[in-house]
């Protein structure tokens, strides 16, 4: 909202609009406006129905308000404690797995990044390969289970340690640094990772910023390796048991008596849903200055 | 990028389900997970099992030696659910450890992922030693390569005496062979009510306005229509998941079939026999029928589109009448209805299958006998002798009293008849238990259908429990009366299982066949097309090979039954 008032100052101090150009203003801000309530509507919308009850949602009568406000939902949520253990490890794989991905990719950019690297384009060809090809699921699997990481945390973090789009687009950031200053660190006597952890890191912080998002979210709402290689229950991400929860209802068990109730309730499912959604969202808005740079401006550059 | 990402990830899905089936074979070597014998435990296990039940009279196993003489602990791939979590070690398990010395030790999978799991475990022969299997196909896949226990070897009087009577009791189960050899271990259901699709109609509404329970689909057709009369903007007749759900759930009880895909195993035809419902000359009835309904405007007019929400926010809100669906939902409806103002005496109830214009009242009822779950012994498990006497074990009273009751004097009690019995205040613990009493208690004692239970309760449970808490109704208890009562129901009939080849010929014929008709049904119940040209869609259905297929599943059945 601020950003947007700013502009409009900015605008209006240059010189006065032609009719035209104020019509085309005003459409645009109403063709934008519906397509962020298209965005923000289904939101709005899994969290209204979270708090409704569920004979209104049964009726089918909650659209724009909730109708018969509770947080029933809620408490049943906030009693199960695979949500809240789920919650533990989600934070803990997130954690971890980012670092493990920023470091990584980082140590795997810098290099790439700088023209004396001997076998650069061999390298570089050889990374982008495995964009496109991958060794398939059981073969991931058997290296997993061999390495003796099955059911572990490592499991999680490790495989996906470097994405390599991820890691194109940071080497193409790094390589818009001028080489100058590193030669004159260089002359200053520096290694290549002094170089790396004082120079280029510093400088790029939009980059950093921009990877940690990407990274978290994905370790965030990643469901898949958890469910291969995870046995024991208690190390489950939150994403496994909500996905459960969540699908759970639509696998319509017709030959089943259980089919008889409705007990996933649709409220308690929302309610999973928000439960898991809000804290990766609030990541947003704290690495938002960063990420409007723009994650691509440095590949533009360069 | 999430998107490249995402595109990545069903890459390596898809590469996997590939590369399944040719590397299985490959691996073998690293078995399942299994034994831990601690020594110094088992003594002290022995002092607290072994004492003989006074009630359990007519337990055969009940014998002062243990199933294994140390301890054992034996790994299973378990399938959780959401309505009844499912929990290691539970006190029922904790219950047959004491009197077998044998511990479960569960490795629980999420439902909505259990499929994908089960493939990659099985696929790098990796799985426990007991793994929970939802249908026979998995035995074809996988029995090939031998990672599964044959069990022919052991289902005899003398090795297996508790799981040889239900093998002689149920001559169905020889479906579950494959070239003659089985596989798995299926679940046995025990004193079952058998409900399944069923008409249900708002009784309070016929009794206001003096209707006659209706006896024939024709009468049925008659009663809405008087219902729409006197409730201009209802819709009477509802369903709920588009065409396709209407067609398989009310083909059958009007004379033709559909089963889920067409094909559908007919107990009248022959004495028996698999037709590809739509392409005979009786699913002339169901359509006409259907159209009928249609142009009475009784049947919804969004039929082909409603949708599972659609269908519930009708029936809670007293806009429908009438469902032919799974009849068990009419008590959350009338539940749901009670709660508006003026409706206090509704009830949706479910009517005695009614007649069909062949004079006949049929209907299938879902599967309680042989439940089509099933467990598989993983063939290079360790101590096969003493898991096989345990499993065999669990088809005993003594086993199932404890997998589906829990603890002796703790959560139920022998009655006179020598039948297990919740206890009052072991139940009222529960009474307003999520999701319901019943299934928190299912799940906090590890028992019933959904936990490793092979002789299995799952209704005779609930009910039980559901009358202790006080939570029956006489809507509930009507309910179960009619059903029972109705000579309609039949048991499901049990697939044979198809070759490799069979299921690629099937899956070839089905999927063009299908995509086919489904463009046609609509036509003819909306009466775009006149009911007589339905004999032109079946035409082109023989020229797509549905003989075939009909030929296909009845030799299969023929090979089957042979065994």
């Amino acid at each position: 909202m601020q950003s947007v008032k700013m502009q409009r100052v900015k605008i209006k101090s240059r010189k006065p609009q032609s009719l035209g150009s104020r019509l085309f203003d005003v459409g645009n801000y109403i063709l934008l406006a519906l397509v962020g309530l298209v965005m923000f509507y289904p939101m709005y919308y899994v969290f209204i129905i979270s708090i409704s009850s569920a004979e209104f949602i049964n009726q089918g009568s909650v659209n724009l308000f909730p109708r018969g406000i509770n947080w029933d939902a809620y408490k049943i949520v906030f009693k199960n404690e695979q949500i809240w253990t789920g919650y533990k490890n989600t934070i803990l794989y997130t954690t971890v797995g980012t670092l493990i991905n920023l470091a990584c990719t980082a140590m795997c950019a810098y290099p790439l990044s700088r023209k004396d690297l001997y076998g650069r384009s061999v390298i570089t060809v050889i990374v982008t390969l495995t964009m496109f090809v991958s060794g398939g699921l059981i073969p991931l699997y058997l290296v997993v289970s061999q390495l003796k990481l099955l059911n572990t945390m490592w499991a999680i973090v490790l495989p996906p340690a470097i994405s390599t789009y991820n890691m194109i687009v940071m080497r193409t950031s790094f390589s818009a640094i001028p080489d100058s200053l590193m030669e004159s660190a260089y002359l200053d006597g520096a290694n290549d990772i002094q170089i790396l952890a004082r120079i280029v890191l510093p400088l790029s912080k939009p980059i950093m910023a921009t990877m940690t998002l990407f990274y978290a979210v994905s370790h965030w709402n990643s469901y898949f390796p958890a469910m291969i290689y995870l046995n024991d229950q208690a190390k489950y991400p939150v994403q496994v048991i909500m996905r459960d929860i969540v699908i759970q209802g639509d696998m319509a068990q017709n030959g089943d008596i259980a089919s008889n109730l409705n007990v996933v309730a649709t409220n308690y499912k929302y309610a999973v849903i928000i439960i898991s959604v809000i804290p990766i969202l609030m990541v947003y808005p704290l690495l938002q200055k960063y990420f409007t740079k723009g994650v691509m401006v440095g590949a533009v550059k360069g | 990028m999430r998107k490249k990402l995402m595109k990545r990830a069903a890459g390596i899905v898809l590469a996997g389900t590939v590369f399944a089936g040719s590397i299985l074979t490959g691996c073998s070597g690293s078995a399942g997970q299994t034994e831990t014998t601690k020594a110094q435990q088992a003594a002290d296990a022995g002092e607290t099992g072994g004492g003989t039940q006074e009630g359990a009279a007519g337990s055969e196993s009940s014998t002062d030696s243990k199933i294994s003489d140390k301890e054992l602990t034996v790994s299973v791939l378990m399938m959780d659910s959401p309505t009844q979590p499912i929990k290691n070690f539970a006190p029922a398990q904790q219950e047959i450890f004491k009197k077998t010395n044998i511990k479960l030790d569960y490795q629980i999978v999420p439902s909505s992922s259990y499929a994908d799991k089960k493939s990659i475990l099985l696929g790098t022969n990796n799985f426990p030693d007991i793994v929970y299997l939802q249908g026979i196909s998995d035995v074809v896949t996988y029995a090939g390569s031998g990672i599964f226990e044959p069990l022919m070897q052991y289902v005899n009087e003398e090795t297996m005496p508790n799981f040889y009577k239900f093998w002689q009791q149920y001559p169905e189960m020889k479906k579950f062979l494959l070239n003659g050899e089985l596989y798995v271990f299926p679940v046995i259901g025990r004193d079952e009510s058998a409900n399944g699709y069923g008409p249900v109609i708002r009784q309070d509404l016929l009794e206001k306005h003096n209707l006659k329970t209706p006896e024939t689909f024709d009468e049925l057709l008659d009663v809405l229509v008087e219902l729409k009369k006197i409730y201009p903007d209802s819709i009477p007749w509802t369903g709920r998941k588009g065409t396709s759900q209407l067609l398989q759930t009310c083909s059958y009880m009007l004379g033709s079939g559909y089963g889920s895909k067409g094909i559908y195993y007919d107990y009248d035809v022959d004495g028996g026999s698999y037709v590809f419902g739509p392409a005979d000359v009786k699913f002339k009835e169901v359509l006409s029928y259907f159209n009928k309904a249609y142009e009475l405007g009784v049947l919804d007019p969004d039929f082909a589109t409603t949708t599972a929400e659609q269908f519930e926010s009708k029936l809670s809100s007293g806009k429908s009448f009438f469902y032919l669906d799974n009849s068990g939902f009419g008590q959350n409806y009338t539940k749901a209805l009670r709660k508006l103002d003026g409706m206090e005496d509704a009830v949706m109830q479910i009517i005695p299958i009614p007649e069909n214009s062949f004079g006949q009242k049929r209907a299938i009822s879902y599967q309680t006998e042989v439940m089509g779950r099933f467990y598989a012994l993983n063939s290079s498990a360790k101590n096969k002798e003493e898991i096989i006497r345990f499993i065999d074990w669990m088809y005993s009273q003594e086993g199932s009293d404890i997998s589906n009751y829990g603890v002796e004097g703790e959560s139920f009690e022998y009655n006179a008849q020598g039948q297990p019995e919740f206890k009052k205040d072991f139940v009222m613990q529960y009474k307003d238990a999520q999701p319901s009493t019943y299934y928190a208690i299912y799940s906090d004692l590890g028992i019933t259908k959904l936990n490793f239970t092979l002789w299995a309760c799952n209704t005779r449970t609930w009910f039980e429990i559901e009358k202790l808490a006080g939570n029956w109704d006489e809507v509930s208890d009507e309910y179960w009366n009619i059903v029972e009562a109705d000579k309609a129901y039949r048991q499901p009939h049990i697939d044979p299982p198809f070759t490799e080849e069979e299921s690629e010929k099937i899956k070839d014929i089905m999927v063009d066949l299908n995509t086919m008709l489904e463009q046609e049904y609509n036509k003819y119940i909306m009466g775009v097309e006149p009911i007589e040209n339905w004999d032109n869609v079946i035409a082109k259905a023989e020229a797509m090979g549905v003989r075939e297929l009909e030929q296909i599943y009845n030799d299969a059945e023929k090979r089957a039954n042979e065994q």
